[in-house]
């Protein structure tokens, strides 16, 4: 038992840098964990992965290409419990690749109360979410509708050409726009 | 209590054509559902009228399923018979590739095991040896399992190719939403709203001479030989839309849509059941799909108020079943 | 080297600190123990009760699967949810059931017993360290268990939306455990998944540390022993992942009860995203689960083949590969979710990937009994079971990693039978293998060698008769996670229900054998097992002297 200070006091440094760098690598992946919440974001609207749609600006030059055509379906759902009317004004659409085309929705809220309502959406398949590009979408802001109101919403949108040069997506026939609205206020606690 | 419960009900229904009454006791069961049905209740085989007062049409009569085909069969063993061409070539991968690669490794294992612990057990060989490294076995250990996987791989990314291949133009389009617990099937293009799909009770089920657990009421009717695309999505919580003997399988997700195509090859009765955990009667929501003649499944269309030459109707029906009979899908 | 004979009168008042037998009092010793062997003994303790409750819920869920219908089902919700309970509260008691009995036997029987009992146990031992690196922090890492434990019984007791309990499946999935969940439940079980996480991560932060900075003179990483390997892989993988869980299940209880929406499509949050964040957890927890086993079955293959293990740093090298792989497969439990062409190929490339070093492991160990002069001793005849299982649970793997075959496999009792094959025959075996390899070194007693032979075939035989027939089931299309099921599945189910009945009986022999060898066991010496086994523990005297290597042996 000649166990001298120094070489314990030498081990116990040691075990903390070990410990500590142990530490801090739980630490990173903790933050990885959370920091997956933007990322993954940023990575369906950079991909288009989920069916995630692109938004582009006004002044985006969109270049048809004659004589290739897309339909385009419009789905619309209300999530259980909201009191709206939510309808594509025409169920499909069809647009050449490339050409600017708006597409209109109908909301009406069916209840006595006014009601802030947003938008969640998505296109299948899945591979045409990178070249589904929104200009402008009701779905980018909240809708409010006072009682009995009813709202006609543009969607202005063109499919990308780029599309045609996909290997997968270029096989697509037909893109499904989908949305659910969802009420705002939707207080948490009132399950 | 319940037991005598459901006998005497059993018995009534055995006696009268009492239909609307397990409805009822149906509804009852459901209240929840009942309530957040938004399409009226259409009953295919009891109620086809109510859908459609205008049109006259009679839907035709509800189709009794074949034993065995479209469900599972008592004891089977393997996957069920398959009746889409990706659903084919699906169990074709399964049972002539997948299956019996995992049982020759399975045995070459066991054998090597047993013949080891024979051989070389302490009374054979008192005296082991001390080899600990083998160059050249290590690498063929290696190499050999990748060759196989490569071999497994080919096929099975072809398969998942194949099966998420874009629906083609002529597709129906049928609207799936998956709710707390029962469907809902909604045609657009045909213009016949949505209908919800609830489980039959045990009686009902045993009326129709349809298995109980796998029978809806109301079955999503759907043409032999034209594809078919799903869109799916989930009203509350997450389920999933899985037809086993069509190689079906999509989750049924909340805010977000997804599809799935496919094309029956066979009229018949094809069940299925929910396959995601989604709350206490999970269990308890089962789908059915019943393919349909063109024709018929015209006819159905318009005994529901829609109309079949909505986008892609009947002509299309007829020509896609055309199609699909002059050019037999692959394996 | 240090050969110390076990004082049978350790508890004597000298203060001898040189006495390397010297026991603390009970209550001393085992509420505030800094000795890993005693912690390892605590967490093993705790294992088998966690164990008898996570397979009594098992043995509930075969017996109302024993038959089609409701059997059993109402009755027993009525005793947990009021006199009342309707057939929905009784629906839910069956979610609350599958989930109890998952979370259980993977957070507190499996993990316990192999890193808490074995790992604590041995590892130590087997580098030829005194203790853990940070024993009080070892000790926390134990009793944090105990409230986690606690909190996942105790939330069946109170509501947890459709009846009492958390009936959401040990994923958890988003919004059926969000808005899917009225009630605490949910939150008991999250909070009870946070405590055993951070449990498991001290626990990992303390192995990575002592296995880095104890080893004994001589003993480099590439001469440890493959268990100790096999636990530093485990403990590494702990590290990176359960934070990803506690993270995930954080934003699930934000969700649940702060308005947050990171979940919530409502407000812009996906639901696809906790599934991601779970199995990048979860896919690197079914290898935390297993390699253990691994190392375990290495250790016994090679004592008792009398033969050093074949190819020891493709051994090593193969469990670091599983665990770095494992981090980037684990999308293919979702399969179904909707996900692109392209990202369902890589998936099933990527899975299949694990299999190769895999089937390096189990040829290694097939090649270390090769020429070697094996004895069948209990440890052994485990050992040898869990190379078969194991391999057909991971054939099965390779038929589920198929992202097109999965479309019709996923979500039915195929996916049960596959992970109850690498699981319940792979993990487990690997614990009743290493708890009959180590039982004499920890105890001091040997076992009955006739009845764990006994326990060993009784068990073996059930497990199959009770998970080889889901295989059938699955593929004839059975989904996983029902209380009721067709006539046509009725048949495997029986069987499957027979299967339980007679493991339930393997059990038994094994509690007996447990008893009647701590009560009447035969004095085990230092080494059972002959001249094979060559790990520093049986070196020692059994059981170990309460404090070991106070002079650090040489390794050569």
């Amino acid at each position: 038992m000649t166990l001298a200070i120094d070489p314990r006091a030498e081990l116990s440094r040691k075990h903390r840098k070990v410990a500590r760098f142990a530490t801090v690598a739980a630490l990173a992946s903790l933050g990885m964990g959370f920091a997956a919440v933007p990322l993954y974001r940023m990575f369906c609207q950079a991909t288009g992965y989920g069916g995630t749609t692109m938004r582009v600006s006004a002044d985006t030059k969109t270049v048809p290409v004659a004589g290739k055509l897309m339909s385009i379906r419009f789905d619309s759902n209300v999530t259980p419990g909201m009191p709206w009317d939510f309808y594509p004004e025409h169920k499909t659409d069809t647009v050449t690749v490339g050409a600017r085309d708006m597409a209109i929705f109908i909301a009406r809220n069916m209840s006595d109360k006014p009601i802030t309502g947003t938008a969640t959406f998505n296109v299948t398949p899945e591979e045409a979410g990178a070249y589904f590009s929104k200009i402008q979408c009701f779905c980018f802001t909240q809708q409010t509708l006072k009682p009995g109101e009813e709202i006609r919403m543009p969607v202005l949108y063109f499919v990308d050409p780029k599309i045609l040069n996909d290997p997968d997506a270029k096989k697509i026939q037909e893109i499904t726009l989908s949305y659910t609205f969802y009420p705002v206020e939707q207080d948490a606690k009132q399950r | 209590m319940k037991m005598v419960k459901s006998l005497i009900l059993a018995g009534l229904l055995a006696f009268a054509p009492a239909v609307a009454m397990s409805q009822d006791a149906f509804a009852q069961d459901n209240a929840a559902a009942a309530a957040n049905a938004t399409a009226p209740v259409a009953d295919s085989a009891a109620a086809p009228a109510a859908a459609a007062p205008a049109e006259k049409v009679a839907a035709p009569a509800r189709m009794r399923p074949t034993e065995g085909i479209g469900m599972p069969r008592p004891g089977e063993i393997t996957l069920q018979e398959q009746f889409s061409p990706t659903g084919r070539q699906g169990r074709w991968i399964h049972d002539s590739l997948l299956l019996p690669i995992i049982t020759v490794i399975s045995l070459f294992v066991l054998g090597l095991m047993l013949y080891a612990m024979v051989r070389f057990r302490r009374a054979a060989n008192p005296v082991p040896s001390k080899t600990s490294h083998n160059t050249v076995i290590e690498i063929i250990w290696t190499v050999v399992p990748v060759i196989i996987l490569l071999v497994i791989a080919v096929p099975s990314i072809s398969l998942i190719a194949e099966q998420y291949k874009p629906a083609p133009k002529n597709a129906l389009t049928v609207k799936v939403t998956g709710y707390q617990w029962y469907w809902g099937y909604e045609y657009p293009d045909q213009g016949i709203p949505e209908f919800v799909s609830n489980m039959q009770t045990p009686e009902k089920a045993l009326a129709n001479g349809e298995p109980y657990l796998l029978s809806p009421d109301n079955r999503l009717v759907l043409p032999v030989g034209r594809p078919v695309k799903l869109i799916i999505t989930g009203a509350d919580v997450i389920h999933s839309f899985a037809v086993p003997s069509l190689w079906v399988k999509m989750d049924a997700v909340p805010g977000r849509l997804n599809e799935k195509s496919f094309t029956i090859e066979k009229p018949g009765v094809y069940y299925g059941q929910c396959s995601e955990l989604c709350g206490a009667r999970h269990g308890f929501m089962p789908i059915a799909i019943e393919a349909l003649p063109p024709a018929q499944f015209d006819q159905w269309v318009r005994s529901q108020g829609g109309d079949p030459a909505g986008k892609g109707g009947a002509a299309a029906t007829a020509a896609a079943a055309a199609d699909s009979a002059a050019a037999p899908a692959k394996i | 080297m240090t050969t110390i004979v076990a004082d049978a009168h350790g508890a004597h008042d000298a203060h001898d600190h040189h006495d390397a037998d010297h026991k603390p009092a009970f209550f001393q010793r085992w509420f505030m123990s800094t000795n890993h062997k005693d912690i390892g003994t605590l967490y093993l303790i705790f294992a088998i009760i966690a164990g008898i409750i996570g397979g009594a819920i098992s043995g509930l869920m075969r017996a109302e699967l024993a038959q089609p219908g409701i059997q059993y089902l109402h009755t027993w919700a009525m005793m947990s949810d009021g006199p009342d309970a309707t057939m929905d509260q009784a629906y839910h008691l069956w979610n609350v059931l599958i989930t109890a009995h998952g979370l259980i036997m993977v957070f507190f029987m499996v993990m316990p017993a192999m890193i808490g009992g074995f790992g604590n146990w041995f590892v130590p031992i087997m580098i030829g360290a005194p203790d853990m690196a940070f024993p009080r922090m070892n000790n926390i890492s134990f009793w944090l268990l105990i409230p986690a434990f606690a909190l996942l019984l105790g939330s069946t007791f109170v509501p947890g939306g459709t009846g009492n309990g958390a009936g959401t499946g040990w994923t958890v999935y988003a919004p059926l455990s969000t808005s899917g969940s009225a009630g605490p439940a949910v939150d008991l079980a999250i909070l009870s998944l946070h405590i055993a996480g951070a449990s498991s991560i001290l626990g990992a932060v303390n192995f990575i540390t002592t296995i880095f900075n104890m080893r004994a003179p001589g003993m480099t990483l590439h001469k440890m022993p493959l268990f100790v390997w096999s636990v530093l892989v485990t403990a590494f993988l702990l590290l990176l992942a359960l934070p990803v869980l506690a993270a995930a299940i954080t934003m699930l209880l934000t969700d649940r009860n702060f308005g947050t929406t990171f979940y919530d499509a409502a407000g812009g949050g996906d639901p696809e995203l906790y599934q991601h964040l779970f199995w990048f957890f979860g896919h690197p927890e079914v290898y935390i689960m297993i390699l253990p086993g691994f190392g375990i079955v290495s250790q016994i293959i090679s004592t008792f083949s009398r033969k050093p293990i074949f190819g020891y740093l493709g051994m090593a090298y193969a469990m670091v590969a599983i665990g770095v792989v494992g981090f980037v497969v684990w999308a293919h439990h979702m399969f179904t979710t909707g996900m692109s062409v392209n990202v369902k190929m890589y998936f099933t490339a990527a899975t299949m990937v694990i299999a190769v070093p895999t089937g390096i492991k189990i040829f290694s160990w097939i090649a270390t009994m090769w020429g070697g002069s094996m004895t069948y001793k209990t440890p052994m005849v485990w050992a040898l079971g869990f190379i078969f299982m194991f391999t057909v649970g991971g054939v099965t793997g390779v038929v589920l990693a198929n992202g097109g075959v999965d479309d019709v496999m996923h979500d039915t009792y195929y996916v049960v039978a596959h992970f109850h094959y690498v699981l319940s025959l792979g993990a487990v075996f690997g614990l009743f293998a290493g708890f009959y390899y180590w039982f004499p070194k920890m105890s001091g007693k040997m076992y009955n060698e006739f009845l764990g032979q006994l326990h060993f075939w009784v068990f073996f035989i059930g497990v199959n008769v009770l998970f080889f027939p889901m295989h059938f089931l699955g593929l004839s299309g059975m989904p996983r996670r029902y209380p009721d099921y067709p006539e046509a599945f009725a048949y495997w189910n029986a069987v499957a229900s027979h299967g339980y009945e007679i493991m339930a009986a393997g059990m038994g022999v094994f509690f007996i054998n447990l008893i009647w060898s701590l009560i009447a066991g035969k004095k085990a010496d230092a080494n059972p097992w002959g001249e094979g086994a060559t790990t520093l523990e049986w070196t020692l005297s059994s059981p170990p002297p309460f404090h070991q290597f106070e002079t650090l042996p040489q390794i050569d």
